[in-house]
């Protein structure tokens, strides 16, 4: 019972810890903007490029594929920063001495970053009524909710993978900056996927966002929850499995890192 | 005409403002450069020396056209620091110690070739000087590497390379040897005492007394901002000749007792050193011999071990005039 | 004559060492190679339903965005990366003036993000198999060279910018892609609402992209491109002396508030 407190208590230091980090290299209103005006640019980009090539009347195909796949940013910088801060910090060897729960401490970080990105989505969404007409009145809000809480989650389970590969590589942003922009390739936000190669669709699936921008893209045209509720369970579990790959790698380091004693490198 | 003075400093100084707190914000002034006039004849080694934070390095980012001052004039080679820059830059060279600003990611030639043009070496006299120099600072075979991968002195000695490229007639060294092991500051000296041999003016800060004492023809003391002495080494010395220095080994002293032993009248100035476990209180005292007794029993209850009367060093006279707040 | 072969080194040697500084920084390469790459990739995707010939227009146009990317964030930190390294005190104190240090560095990274448009066009005609033919030959070699003064003179305006308000520089990253659209690299700027039109006019990436895109494409008059000409000239002029300026009043105030170094 004392375990299940003192790990809810790490969890939620480390989470609030990682946010408090977040504002430190943000200044509010720098925060404003990043959450505000840049994913307001890059959905009117990608959106207008659409519409110049298929026609405005698929405005909201792109809009909500562009909404969804913001998510990603704060799963996948939010939370890789507040991992690999620690390494840039110097205190990674006082973490791996301590006897916390690595689990705890390690979803504690992402936890904020999850709804942060919600935030982020549901701002996105608002923008596209606003300005390029998207039509949420045939959406059912509890299903959209729900849609955006698992691409979130999938999408933090991706960073908290990148997360423990940037303990180890020393180009963080250019493996997230990567994977960011490919993900505008793969999640189908902005191509049909049937009309992407036959490999490039199974790498699709296999990664976060695909199911949930196909799903909300179902529930904004007027599907109900149980449509599109295999779709949010897969993701669910992608989400998942990319959490446990990545706590499995942070262990993995952790024990090379002490088996060789490298810890202070990193 | 060359001027009669390298150097040329009228009563400058230089203040830093800075703003604190958030809400209700406060301007903080600090002095670090307070009313200092001194001169650097051509070809001398003109020594800057006092604790850190004495306002060493604002003085020679001053005189290096980096920083203007708030008040007074300083001319360089005849100059003036604020308004003639241009004329100043090719001619001298500068470093400020540590080991950053060099390109970490190129090696040590490519740094040299870069900074080479941007000091506007001609490429063929670059192409013979750049090998000479890394002799020089004992880098040659190493120049092919990046410089990421050396050692913090060897960095060091590659700043020392950079600032001889355009063969400046006026170095300033800024805290050249500072955090290098014994080895490396010697071998950092001596390069210096070969630039010395060849004639160049060089105005060295450092808070080592004995570097300072082993290079410089005069120094400087300062100290918050200001000269509190300005000599030959020898002249320094005479400060104190007429003090012997009584060392006290004790195990853990309480500054309390520190300022009994400075309110006696035969103290003249008290600092303590750290040696490994123990401790040793350096008494400065006119009375020689004579005042162990009294000093004793002023620390009467406290375990004292080995107790020396000695000469007076340099090092004695620069704890004097900076009244006793040198790092050990 | 003398200053010019002196400074013409200076820039040759900043632009040398910039890019062997920056070949290795992943940061560096993301943003002149692999970004304006992937874009490249989704808009021939996207425009293919379009039908015609798209081709040379997605090259440009990602190109370019590579090319306003690495502006934006290589050159507009280019001073605030000196003074990171702690090399800024150094470039301050010697006699090459700084505008000349950091116009090398911009015509590097302008010069690579154009290397980048290259490699996209060999993954367009190699990958998509698009014939990819220029229309103008002669007029775009112009275009491309009047584009790379205005990128590198306007770097020359930004990083002075950027250095002396770090609360500009915050707002680097809301920069990007506004420009992307409004410059009109992917798609004509007659989608966007009216108002904003006034505004890609004052925008030199907009000429440069009108000046690319009617040459490589096709379709343009010669009244519609000298214009796209003049403005980009005009422009540079403008950047050029208002660099001057920015760059003694940052020299000026670095020297008098000690900000030249970090501490």
């Amino acid at each position: 019972m004392r375990s299940v407190t003192l790990n809810i208590r790490l969890f939620f230091q480390g989470a609030l810890l990682s946010y408090v980090a977040l504002f430190r290299w943000l200044s509010p209103m720098t925060y404003l903007a990043s959450k505000v005006l840049m994913p307001l640019a890059q959905i009117l980009f990608f959106s207008f490029l659409g519409m110049y090539a298929t026609g405005q009347a698929n405005a909201s195909f792109y809009v909500i594929g562009n909404a969804i796949q913001l998510a990603a940013v704060s799963g996948i910088f939010g939370v890789t920063m507040s991992i690999g801060g620690d390494r840039w910090e110097g205190t990674l060897p006082y973490l791996f001495g301590t006897p916390a729960n690595r689990m705890a401490m390690f979803v504690g970080r992402a936890f904020f970053h999850v709804l942060d990105g919600m935030v982020g989505v549901v701002l996105a969404l608002m923008w596209g009524v606003l300005l390029l007409g998207l039509d949420l009145s045939h959406a059912n809000p509890l299903a959209l909710g729900l849609t955006i809480l698992v691409a979130t989650f999938s999408t933090s389970g991706m960073g908290l993978l990148l997360g423990c590969i940037s303990l180890i590589t020393l180009n963080v942003m250019f493996i997230n900056n990567t994977v960011y922009f490919s993900l505008l390739v793969f999640s189908g936000a902005n191509v049909p996927l049937s009309t992407l190669p036959a490999w490039m669709q199974s790498v699709a699936w296999a990664l976060p966002l695909t199911r949930s921008i196909a799903a909300a893209r179902q529930i904004i045209a007027g599907g109900s929850l149980a449509e599109v509720a295999p779709l949010l369970w897969m993701e669910v579990l992608i989400g998942a499995i990319y959490i446990l790959a990545g706590y499995f790698l942070f262990r993995w380091f952790e024990r090379q890192a002490k088996l060789r004693g490298t810890l202070d490198i990193f | 005409m060359a001027p009669l003075n390298a150097i040329e400093v009228r009563n400058l100084r230089r203040i830093y403002r800075t703003t604190i707190g958030v809400i209700r914000r406060r301007v903080k002034e600090v002095v670090a450069v307070d009313d200092i006039s001194f001169d650097v004849a051509p070809g001398e080694l003109f020594g800057l020396l006092g604790p850190n934070g004495a306002g060493k390095t604002t003085m020679v980012k001053m005189l290096t056209t980096l920083l203007i001052p708030s008040a007074g004039t300083a001319r360089v080679l005849g100059f003036d620091v604020v308004d003639q820059a241009d004329p100043i830059r090719p001619r001298i060279g500068f470093i400020f110690g540590g080991e950053r600003g060099l390109y970490w990611r190129l090696s040590a030639i490519d740094n040299l070739r870069y900074f080479a043009s941007l000091y506007h070496v001609e490429p063929e006299i670059a192409r013979k000087r750049i090998p000479y120099l890394l002799e020089l600072v004992r880098l040659d075979g190493r120049g092919q590497e990046k410089v990421e991968g050396y050692s913090r002195g060897m960095k060091q000695r590659l700043h020392v390379a950079r600032t001889l490229l355009h063969d400046p007639e006026l170095l300033f060294l800024d805290e050249p040897t500072i955090g290098l092991d014994p080895i490396g500051a010697r071998e950092l000296r001596q390069v210096i005492r070969n630039l010395q041999s060849e004639k160049k003016t060089i105005l060295l800060t450092t808070h080592y007394m004995f570097e300072a004492d082993a290079l410089c023809e005069r120094i400087a003391v300062i100290d918050h901002g200001r000269i509190v002495a300005l000599d030959t080494p020898e002249g320094l010395k005479r400060h104190v000749r007429d003090l012997s220095v009584i060392e006290l080994e004790v195990y853990g002293i309480p500054p309390e007792l520190l300022d009994v032993l400075r309110a006696l009248e035969v103290v003249e100035a008290v600092t303590v050193e750290n040696r490994d476990q123990k401790q040793a209180v350096l008494v400065q005292s006119p009375g020689g011999s004579e005042a162990v007794p009294e000093i004793l029993a002023a620390l009467s209850g406290l375990r004292v071990g080995k107790v020396i009367v000695r000469e007076p060093t340099l090092e004695d006279a620069y704890v004097r005039l900076v009244g006793g707040e040198v790092e050990p | 004559m003398r200053k010019l072969t002196l400074y013409a080194r200076v820039i040759l040697a900043s632009a040398e060492m910039s890019v062997r500084e920056t070949m290795t920084d992943g940061f560096v390469v993301f943003g002149i190679f692999v970004q304006p790459l992937i874009i490249a990739l989704l808009g021939l995707w996207m425009l293919r339903d379009r039908g015609g010939d798209y081709g040379i227009f997605v090259v440009v146009g990602s190109g370019l965005t590579g090319l306003w990317s690495s502006l934006l964030f290589i050159s507009g930190n280019s001073i605030t990366h000196e003074r990171w390294t702690g090399t800024l005190e150094t470039l301050v104190g010697v006699p090459t003036p700084m505008g000349v240090i950091v116009l090398g560095k911009n015509l590097a990274n302008v010069l690579q993000s154009i290397g980048s448009m290259a490699v996209s066009y060999l993954l367009a005609s190699l990958l998509f198999g698009y014939p990819l033919t220029v229309a103008q030959p002669i007029q775009f070699v112009i275009s491309l060279f009047l584009t790379v003064v205005a990128f590198v003179t306007f770097g020359l305006v930004i990083a002075p910018i950027f250095v002396m308000n770090p609360d500009v520089q915050r707002w680097q990253n809301g920069l990007e892609f506004p420009i992307y659209i409004l410059a009109g690299f992917l798609f004509p700027i007659a989608l966007l609402p009216g108002w904003t039109t006034p505004i890609s006019y004052l925008l030199a990436p907009y000429w440069a992209a009108q000046a690319l895109h009617l040459t490589s494409s096709g379709g343009g008059t010669s009244g519609e491109i000298s214009i796209a000409w003049g403005m980009m000239l005009l422009f540079s002029l403008v950047y050029v002396l208002l660099s001057r300026t920015l760059f003694r009043v940052m020299l000026r105030k670095a020297r008098s508030e000690a900000t030249l170094g970090l501490e």
